[in-house]
């Protein structure tokens, strides 16, 4: 009896050590990057991995910054093949990316607003940019009127704007790793800072400072980093109704029941605002491919024709009902192209 | 007489102040009878509140729908990829046919679940015969209907609060009435691997990827442990070399799993260059990270096997060896097997180390083996916990019920085993 | 043949090894007197026949295994076409991982070219005679060394020794992985953690009192200021795991004192296996439950008493801390104050004090150094918990001592900056490795302190 129960513990030592020294390929994708395009980019994998014979793709949600670095860290198996992007690549990815020896393919997929949203037990604020980049920004000019520039004094939103109400700044948003940091840095903060005449003069004159001041966000506590997870930030809201978030439109859009978005210069998100661009913050989303890996990667063409179908990003397709605001047809056709075309991007793009 | 006044006045005093001594031992007791109840409440609030969320994740509710498969939509050369989607939305259609407007289209298209048409090409696939016919099928709700029908969502309060509108709950409703709405087993949660769908998703997955991972960690971890504890007791020579290595294990078993986790990142991903997120490397992790807790333990009962056993041994001319194997081994092995089965239910709940080797990748497919992408149960329940669709809450402490009970079975063996073999000397 | 196959061919050549030098060690004594001629019992030289003939074979086996897929592969390469020769390396990566998907049976992406397939059909080639000749030479030592065996087993072979010394290696190898794992730990975490400390001086991290790491990943991005002063990340470790010790040291030395001095068999019986589930219940499941239903439990509280509570609060983490810590407590002040032998409370007893009096005065007291001892371990591992916090604790490095703000501890930290970054070169990610450089040495001394407390100040009872 011992004797067979040690013969069977030995099979089963040797089957399991047997089979490690298969030498392994990767047969499935390799996808990274921004926690705003996950949720769209995992409906599609698993749309592509149930109705193909291959398999379902490997996605992680990393930010956006993320995702570049690793990309672009060169070709090959152990490097991403896809990664989604809430923001363009910057010419300082690409250029980094070039000297690995990859050849980058550009899509856009649709575009998505960003809200600054609050637990429906509040009001619904109206907030204008240039409150936003008050509140937030590390350095803001000076309330005596000089045009100078002190650190941020602000503590409730009344400071910032008298009509808005006496409540503390307390605004949860993504970490710098995070597309939408980077997006709403240069859309809502410098579209506010811009509309102080010796800040927006600072751009033609050092463009560093300028944009320093535009983008550096305060670090006193008002705004709190909360992770590149958009779903945590809105339970957090829910939790807490005196607080803001930044994310996607697409996570207000799935969770209209508990959150409501605030006024941005008097538009309201929805649908048919952040598409016809009277939202005015709004960005578009991008995916990139490695050019090199697109031929070796079993699936990746059969992913790509899948993300670029009608009916994953067209106006009836299942990715709007995700919250994905559609490009207009023509946009559509022109990355459709460059997709089956497999056009790398150049230096001159940017 | 001077003695028995003094004497009287001890008992007196004795006696004035046993009352309170009394008084006082009675709370004491009730301090330690309240910790204990403290304990046990919080252990059945912890229950009580993981059970209440989940059982309703058992039952998924089920749609009948009459679906016209139309040869319209089916690509004679792409079965995979014809449109079964749009057969599910004509026949939706068709049910309810005073439905305009793209947004009420939308609502309507949203009662069932975007899995209904994986089904349906199933179906097609196993009977081509049916094409052109129309027939009945039972297809899984979407995760908004589902709460609805369990009762998690409400109908009251202002549309735009609601995720159901209106029309959507009047749909339901004369589903319900004609009786084709009814809610079933939930077999997908136990057979179908993580999903977007809440009603898609189930733990199978990374219950096959849990056991991959313990299969690979009990693999190394006990021959290894049990071995290395037999040296150092029995055979390692007693200096100050042996002194730091017992202080090692020791610190090893109260390192914080996390630096487990640092440790496999920099050696096993960065410098072996093993496949990120595969069970063998997470096998490797959590064998570092139970060694120490089987040494210690078999140990423990190699030292608990008395003097006078191994003296015999030698006494009859056994050499040192042939006593340890033949005699100390198998008396100590209950207890070497206790602490092995406590060391691996400790692996199986362990989450932290193993968010840094990867497996916290969205992963669909069922691993096939040591070296497939996957994921473990405890990484599925933080992951799906970060969820916002309100059924993930319901399936995320069903999972965890799984989970638990699992451990709590394992453990449930390790202390009956225990209370078995356990020997009095 | 397979790998795996061939491992158990070997495994069965060592079986029938064995019972043929037992047999022949049978046979050489049958006329010389029988087996009590033998300097070993017989089954160890069948033991030594089967070691010699499967331990040599097998180390061979997994050598050639390991080195194979790197051969191989460089032969291809070789004889690729020369076009694709000259790619850069990574380029040669993603053709050789198209050639072993092919050789696995895998789906390959579009169309297979030429060159592809009749690389992977050399390949396979190749791997063919690579295993038939490792299978032949493998089964040619271990033959070999099953003759060899055979031949010299004479009743003068000392098979015990030889086999117990065998035996003897592999229980040294053994224990040196255990003490390799130490080494690596340190070695890999200090190799990083003075990496980080070249960057960024070490008297900055252990004195500074910002702490945002968040810095910019790009060139022209600006992030956080980059500060790493880990004061207020200790601070935040510090406050949680004081309020854990405040709930779980109370409850659990109550807890252990009146199973050990006051109930009765059956009340243990049950009592005891119960609270021991606490401790089996998975982190996770903890930071799950402290996030869903304790916290937002002490916000409404908070907020019913007028008071500003954080929904992340210390106090939520702390609370569900303290209650999975109760048990290591409470099972280590049980075994050391069963302890304390007898004689003692007999003593106490016969001087007439109660049950509760000879607790608080005698016992304890005895049991004193080795439940200090139990609750330092309790408090490493409080400080080395890490689900519970990454999941109901914040992120933001708030130096307060007020529990119902927000703080975050040590390891979540490390947690939020490695997740999904793999560059080691930024201060970012090896700020990761110098927190848990921290946790480690925090840990060793506590329980290096535990140990001399426990050493020194433990009465010997006989």
């Amino acid at each position: 009896m011992k004797k067979a129960l040690l013969t069977v513990l030995a099979l089963v030592f040797v089957m399991t050590t047997g089979n490690l020294w298969a030498d392994s390929s990767r047969d499935y994708i390799s996808i990274v990057g921004s926690s705003t395009v996950y949720p769209f980019a995992t409906v599609v994998a698993e749309k592509f991995g149930k109705s193909t014979q291959y398999k379902t793709p490997k996605i992680e949600s990393t930010g956006s910054g993320g995702g570049h670095k690793l990309f672009g860290a060169g070709v090959g198996v152990q490097h991403p093949d896809i990664t989604n992007s809430s923001r363009r690549i910057k010419k300082s990815e690409f250029e980094k990316a070039s000297q690995n020896g990859i050849e980058i393919v550009e899509v856009k997929i649709g575009y998505d607003g960003i809200v600054v949203a609050n637990s429906k037990k509040g009001a619904a604020l109206k907030l204008t940019r240039k409150d936003l980049y008050l509140a937030l920004a590390a350095q803001v000019p000076n309330p005596d009127g000089s045009e100078t520039l002190v650190a941020n004094p602000y503590k409730t939103w009344k400071d910032v704007n008298a009509s808005l109400p006496n409540t503390k700044i307390e605004v949860l948003g993504p970490p710098p790793t995070s597309g939408t940091r980077d997006a709403f840095v240069e859309l809502a903060m410098e579209g506010g800072a811009k509309k102080f005449g010796f800040i927006k003069a600072m751009k033609k004159a050092d463009k560093k400072k300028y944009k320093s001041v535009c983008h550096t966000v305060r670090e006193d506590g008002a705004y709190i980093e909360a992770g590149e997870n958009d779903n945590l930030i809105v339970q957090k809201l829910e939790a807490n109704s005196k607080a803001l978030g930044i994310f996607g439109f697409s996570f207000l859009d799935q969770n209209t029941d508990k959150i409501q978005g605030s006024f941005i210069d008097g538009v309201q998100p929805t649908f048919d605002a952040i598409a016809d661009g009277s939202y005015p913050v709004s960005r578009p989303l991008f995916f990139y491919v490695k050019k090199a890996h697109v031929d070796k990667i079993p699936g990746m063409k059969g992913f790509l024709k899948e993300f670029t179908s009608e009916k994953a990003w067209g106006d009836e397709g299942y990715l709007t009902d995700k919250g994905l605001i559609p490009m207009p047809a023509a946009e559509r056709k022109e990355f459709q192209a460059a997709v089956a075309n497999l056009k790398p991007m150049t230096a001159s793009d940017f | 007489m001077n003695n028995t006044s003094k004497s009287q006045r001890t008992m007196d005093i004795v006696q004035g102040g046993l009352a309170k001594r009394y008084q006082k031992e009675k709370r004491f007791k009730l301090y330690g009878l309240s910790a204990i109840f403290f304990s046990l409440l919080c252990l059945s609030l912890l229950f009580i509140s993981i059970f209440s969320n989940g059982y309703t994740a058992f039952q998924q509710t089920f749609i009948e729908m009459e679906i016209a498969i139309d040869p319209e939509f089916i690509d004679k050369g792409n079965f995979a990829g014809s449109d079964y989607q749009g057969i599910i939305k004509a026949s939706l259609r068709k049910e309810f046919p005073d439905v305009t407007g793209r947004k009420a289209k939308k609502r309507l298209y949203h009662l069932v679940s975007s899995g209904a048409s994986y089904q349906l090409q199933d179906f097609v696939r196993d009977n081509f015969d049916k094409i052109g016919q129309t027939i009945r099928l039972w297809v899984p709700a979407d995760d908004d209907v589902d709460m609805f029908i369990k009762g998690h969502i409400g109908r009251k309060g202002p549309e735009e609060d609601r995720r159901l509108k209106d029309d959507q709950i009047s749909w339901i409703d004369s589903l319900v009435e004609q009786g084709r709405i009814k809610k079933k087993f939930n077999t997908t949660f136990f057979t179908a691997g993580d999903s977007r769908e809440p009603e898609l998703a189930g733990i199978w997955g990374a219950a096959t990827g849990s056991f991959f991972t313990l299969l690979v960690t009990l693999a190394l971890s006990f021959p290894i442990g049990v071995a290395a504890a037999v040296y150092l007791e029995e055979f390692a020579p007693t200096n100050r070399w042996t002194d730091l290595i017992e202080v090692n294990i020791n610190n090893l078993a109260a390192v914080p799993s996390i630096v487990f986790g640092l440790l496999g990142l920099a050696v096993f991903l960065n410098f072996a260059g093993l496949p990120r997120s595969a069970p063998l490397v997470g096998g490797f992790v959590l064998t570092l990270m139970t060694l120490p807790t089987i040494i210690i333990a078999s140990r423990a009962s190699l030292k608990s096997v008395p003097p006078s056993i191994r003296e015999a041994a030698l006494g009859v001319g056994a050499s040192k060896t042939q006593m340890v194997t033949h005699h100390v081994l198998p008396l100590a092995m209950p207890g070497m097997l206790t602490g092995t089965i406590i060391g691996m239910a400790q692996a199986l709940g362990e989450t932290a180390p193993l968010l840094m080797i990867g497996m916290v990748a969205f992963i669909v497919d069922i691993p096939g083996g040591f070296t497939d992408p996957s994921t473990v149960l405890p990484v599925q329940i933080y992951l799906w916990a970060d969820s916002p669709e309100r059924a993930f809450l319901e399936r995320t402490s069903a999972a965890i019920m799984v989970l638990l009970v699992f451990l709590i079975s394992m453990n449930a063996v390790a202390v009956i085993l225990r209370k078995k073999f356990e020997r009095r000397w | 043949m397979t790998p795996s196959y061939l491992l158990i061919i070997l495994l069965l050549i060592s079986t029938v090894a064995y019972y043929l030098g037992k047999k022949r060690a049978f046979a050489v004594v049958k006329h010389q007197g029988g087996p009590k001629v033998l300097h070993s019992r017989p089954g160890y030289y069948g033991m030594l026949t089967a070691l010699w003939c499967g331990v040599p074979a097998v180390l061979i086996y997994s050598i050639w295994l390991v080195f194979e897929p790197t051969f191989i592969s460089d032969m291809i390469l070789s004889n690729l076409p020369a076009d694709i020769k000259a790619l850069p390396d990574d380029r040669l990566t993603l053709v050789m991982n198209d050639i072993k998907n092919l050789v696995n049976g895998n789906i390959l992406s579009g169309e297979i070219s030429p060159v592809i397939r009749s690389a992977s059909e050399h390949y396979k080639h190749l791997q063919f005679i690579s295993h038939a000749c490792l299978t032949v030479i493998v089964l040619i030592l271990s033959i070999a060394g099953l003759l060899v065996v055979w031949k010299i087993i004479k009743p003068e072979l000392r098979a015990r020794n030889h086999v117990e010394q065998l035996l003897k290696l592999v229980l040294i190898a053994c224990s040196t992985i255990a003490i390799f794992t130490t080494i690596g730990i340190v070695m890999s975490v200090l190799y990083e953690a003075i990496r980080f400390f070249k960057v960024i001086p070490i008297t900055e991290f252990l004195f500074g009192l910002e702490w945002s790491p968040q810095m910019a990943i790009r060139s022209d991005q600006v992030g956080s200021s980059g500060a790493f002063g880990a004061i207020p990340v200790f601070m935040g470790t510090m406050l949680i795991s004081a309020i854990a010790m405040s709930v779980a040291v109370p409850v659990g030395l109550m807890s252990a004192i009146y199973l050990s001095e006051y109930a009765n068999k059956k009340f243990r019986a049950v009592a005891k296996p119960l609270l021991e589930i606490l401790a089996g219940i998975p982190t996770v499941v903890y930071g799950f439950f402290a996030a869903l239903v304790v916290a937002p439990a002490i916000r409404n509280t908070g907020a019913s008493f007028g008071l500003d509570v954080s929904s992340e609060s210390a106090l939520a983490a702390g609370l569900v801390m303290g209650v999975m810590i109760i048990p290591f407590v409470s099972s280590l002040s049980d075994d050391v104050i069963n302890a304390v032998p007898q004689s003692l409370r007999d003593g106490a007893y016969g001087l007439g004090s109660t049950k509760s009096e000879t607790i608080k005065q005698v016992i304890f007291p005895a049991a004193l150094p080795g439940i200090v001892g139990g609750v330092l371990l309790a408090v490493s591992r409080a400080i080395g918990e890490t689900m519970i916090v990454v999941m109901a604790a914040g992120l933001s490095a708030n130096l307060t001592l007020n529990p119902l703000k927000t703080v975050t501890t040590v390891t979540v930290q490390i947690v939020t900056l490695l997740v999904g970054d793999q560059e080691f070169d930024s201060p970012k990610t090896l700020a990761a490795f110098a927190l848990g450089l921290m946790l480690f040495v925090t840990t060793l001394i506590l329980n290096i302190i535990a140990l001399v407390v426990v050493r020194k100040y433990r009465e010997q009872y006989e």
